[in-house]
């Protein structure tokens, strides 16, 4: 016998307590007795830690006083916010002088014109221009810091990195008001969309060189005062050492795991070795190593400067991590894409740039992001061999005479600014991965 | 393009010249004897079905064609190339050998297209105008043009064997080889992709089919080959390896099957 509905069951409201507040409370949080105390219980403990340091952190705190001891007179009880505050120069910019602070604010604002496009869904190129920030930011960024005399390697550098910049706002633009490639945009306006490849390319090319040249002969016009590295410190010094290490330690990462598993036995042993040496020391040994070692094996007379060391030290320790990452993420691609993209006649490097990296750094973002921001807490360790990041300007504030003994403003300061740095990291990430994975749900 | 292509092939077809040669080839897997001493001729146009048991060593042979496993003894002449570790000549047999896998391999991170442009724009130097417009040629013929913009997630399994089909056909092979094209789909989507490689082989490809689905080796295939434990067991035209078959173990296999 067959059962048959005739009419279409009507859909139902769900139960109450799958939808009301009340509802949702009483499931969750009042369930049962033990339940319903511990809710209780700590309800209590969230409101007395949220009072006290609302209380204290605001309420009584002082924003404004001369020094230490004008801020106890005016509140024992709240924190002393007016030391933090007095030195903010110190910890976003460390020593260096103050009139030349723009040269810091400049470099950070064009990171940010320069990086804008990746977030613009109508900007084409988005793979020229994560390329050419890694490769040409750093040398426009190392002039506007260090300033001083360019030479012609630094006039080269430098002019080429101005011109991709003009060329990487330029193709924000036609990007936003076109959707178009800046290459195709050209060659549109020029009316030679249907020439041979070979005459657009010449033509591209023709231009790229007019560009560099203006843009080189400018810039023999001008140079920006020579500031000593010992100058750098505070927010920014930890910026440049996590930026640099950030940006090569996956490209360095991305190597050493293709080493690891290259099929050419010189190569794979190297890369084990490398990886395997310095994931099992500490950071901080490592540091100590790069700025007491290195020298030694240098040619006599050869001074590296120490930021120089730690930046080094920082890149070589986060690109073994990272190269360990990037293995796992390669591991979980299944051998049929490798397959598939040999069938259809792609080489070793096109199969591992067009097809397996692009999948695996989708799987392992959460862990590459993890890995920056562990990188970012980790340069902290840098003003123990004494570098004044950060952490090592917070902690002078105590040593000033006026601040004598304020430890513990400046460090939860350091923390909540840490906190914002590292949790937008993890958001972000976390954006990503969703974005990235919307097209293809298994 | 595509028509002139077609009858290209359909004159070759006539034709008999030899595409693939093997000759005593040999292959283990450390010191498993997987294929032993398989002589096979195929000629240009030629259908040949292989079927067998499990682990008969069928996908083995036809990874050996396109060079996606070495072999150790004998030799396998493909398009007038002997393979070998010479890595130009494999280069140049993988972009004249097409190949369809069980579980289709599409790439997941590209959209349909840019799966399909790939091979064409990086390996065949083709411009992209070009290559999108072979690409929608071929999806029109394996009756998915609308899915162009799409994800391979977001396609059922009949719709990505026929993309993976697709692909392969963009980089215009000489050979197609399937590895059991339709041994992971559902039963009501088998007929779509066998549909699409029966109009494939009346264009007159090369096709070597590794399958289990007899009918369809019935309609297409000029020889039909019975592998076990890695022999060569009986190799003869379909009627006659259907309805007359020789050898005990393919006796036994087909009334296992059918
Ligand atoms: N990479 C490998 N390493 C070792 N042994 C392998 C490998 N690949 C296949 N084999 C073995 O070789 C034999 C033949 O494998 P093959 O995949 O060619 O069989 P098949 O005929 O295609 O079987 P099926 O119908 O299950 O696909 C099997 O016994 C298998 O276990
Ligand atoms: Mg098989």
């Amino acid at each position: 016998m067959a059962i048959i509905t005739a009419t279409k069951t009507p859909d139902r409201a769900a139960p109450l307590g799958e939808r009301s507040v009340i509802g949702w409370i009483h499931k969750n949080l009042f369930s049962s007795w033990f339940n319903a105390i511990l809710t209780l219980l700590t309800g209590y403990l969230v409101f007395i830690t949220v009072t006290g340091v609302f209380n204290w952190g605001f309420t009584d705190a002082t924003f404004v006083a001369e020094n230490r001891r004008a801020c106890y007179d005016n509140s024992l009880t709240g924190a002393c916010w007016a030391g933090v505050i007095d030195w903010l120069d110190n910890i976003f910019y460390g020593r260096y002088p103050r009139d030349q602070i723009w040269r810091i604010n400049v470099g950070a604002v064009l990171l940010v014109l320069w990086m804008a496009p990746l977030w613009m869904g109508r900007v084409k190129g988005k793979v020229l221009v994560g390329t050419g920030v890694v490769v040409f930011y750093p040398f426009l960024a190392g002039y506007l810091f260090s300033g001083g005399d360019k030479g012609l390697f630094m006039q080269v550098m430098v002019s080429g990195a101005i011109v991709a910049l003009i060329a990487n706002t330029a193709n924000m633009l036609t990007g936003v008001l076109w959707g178009e490639f800046l290459p195709d945009f050209v060659l549109r306006v020029l009316g030679k969309s249907t020439a041979p490849d070979k005459t657009q390319r010449n033509i591209l090319l023709a231009l790229l060189f007019v560009v560099f040249t203006a843009v080189f002969v400018w810039q023999l016009s001008w140079t920006v005062e020579f500031v000593s590295w010992t100058k750098w410190g505070g927010l920014f010094l930890t910026m440049v050492i996590s930026g640099i290490g950030i940006a090569s330690s996956l490209p360095g990462g991305i190597l050493l795991a293709l080493g690891r598993r290259s099929k050419l036995t010189v190569v794979r042993v190297l890369c084990v070795a490398f990886i395997e040496v310095f994931r099992s020391v500490p950071l901080i040994t490592v540091l100590f190593m790069a700025t007491t070692m290195f020298p030694l094996f240098m040619p006599e007379g050869f001074v590296l400067n120490k930021l120089v060391q730690v930046i080094i030290a920082v890149i070589l320790f986060n690109a073994c991590y990272m190269a360990e990452t990037v293995r796992a993420g390669l591991q979980a691609i299944p051998k049929g894409q490798y397959e598939a993209a040999h069938t259809i006649g792609l080489g070793y490097w096109r199969t591992t740039g067009l097809i397996i990296m692009p999948q695996a750094l989708k799987h392992m973002i959460p862990n590459i992001v993890g890995s920056f921001i562990g990188l970012l807490k980790d340069t902290t360790l840098v003003s123990i061999i004494g570098l004044f990041d950060i952490l090592g300007m917070l902690r002078s504030i105590s040593k000033d005479m006026p601040w004598l003994g304020l430890h513990k403003e400046p460090l939860i300061f350091g923390a909540f600014l840490f906190f914002v740095l590292c949790f937008s990291m993890s958001k972000y990430s976390r954006h990503l991965e969703v974005k990235l994975s919307a097209g293809d749900q298994h | 393009m595509t028509i002139e292509l077609t009858q290209a092939q359909l004159a070759s077809a006539a034709s008999s010249e030899v595409i693939i040669e093997i000759v005593k080839m040999n292959k283990w897997y450390g010191s498993f004897h997987v294929l032993k001493d398989i002589d096979l001729t195929v000629h240009q146009g030629e259908r040949i079905v292989v079927c067998g048991p499990s682990g008969s060593g069928k996908s083995t042979l036809i990874r050996c064609i396109n060079a996606l496993e070495e072999h150790q003894e004998g030799d396998i002449i493909v398009d007038g190339i002997k393979l070998g570790k010479n890595l130009k000549n494999l280069d140049h047999i993988r972009t004249e050998v097409g190949m369809v896998f069980q579980n289709f391999n599409l790439f997941p991170h590209m959209s349909i297209l840019e799966n399909l442009t790939l091979g064409p724009i990086w390996t065949r130097k083709m411009s992209k105008a070009d290559a999108v417009e072979t690409a929608m040629t071929y999806l029109e013929r394996v009756k998915i043009p609308e899915q162009a913009d799409k994800y391979p997630g977001q396609l059922s399994g009949g719709q990505q064997q026929r993309v993976a089909i697709a692909r392969s056909l963009c980089m215009n092979p000489k050979i197609m080889l399937f590895d059991e094209p339709t041994s992971a789909l559902d039963p009501e989507m088998i007929k779509e992709v066998l549909d699409v490689m029966v109009e494939l082989a009346d264009t007159g490809m090369t096709m070597i089919v590794v399958t289990h689905e007899m009918g369809f080796a019935r309609t297409i295939a000029d020889q039909v080959i019975f592998m076990d434990e890695g022999d060569i067991v009986e190799q003869s035209g379909p009627t006659e390896f259907f309805d007359n078959p020789q050898h005990e173990r393919t006796k036994l296999f087909l009334s296992q099957i059918l």
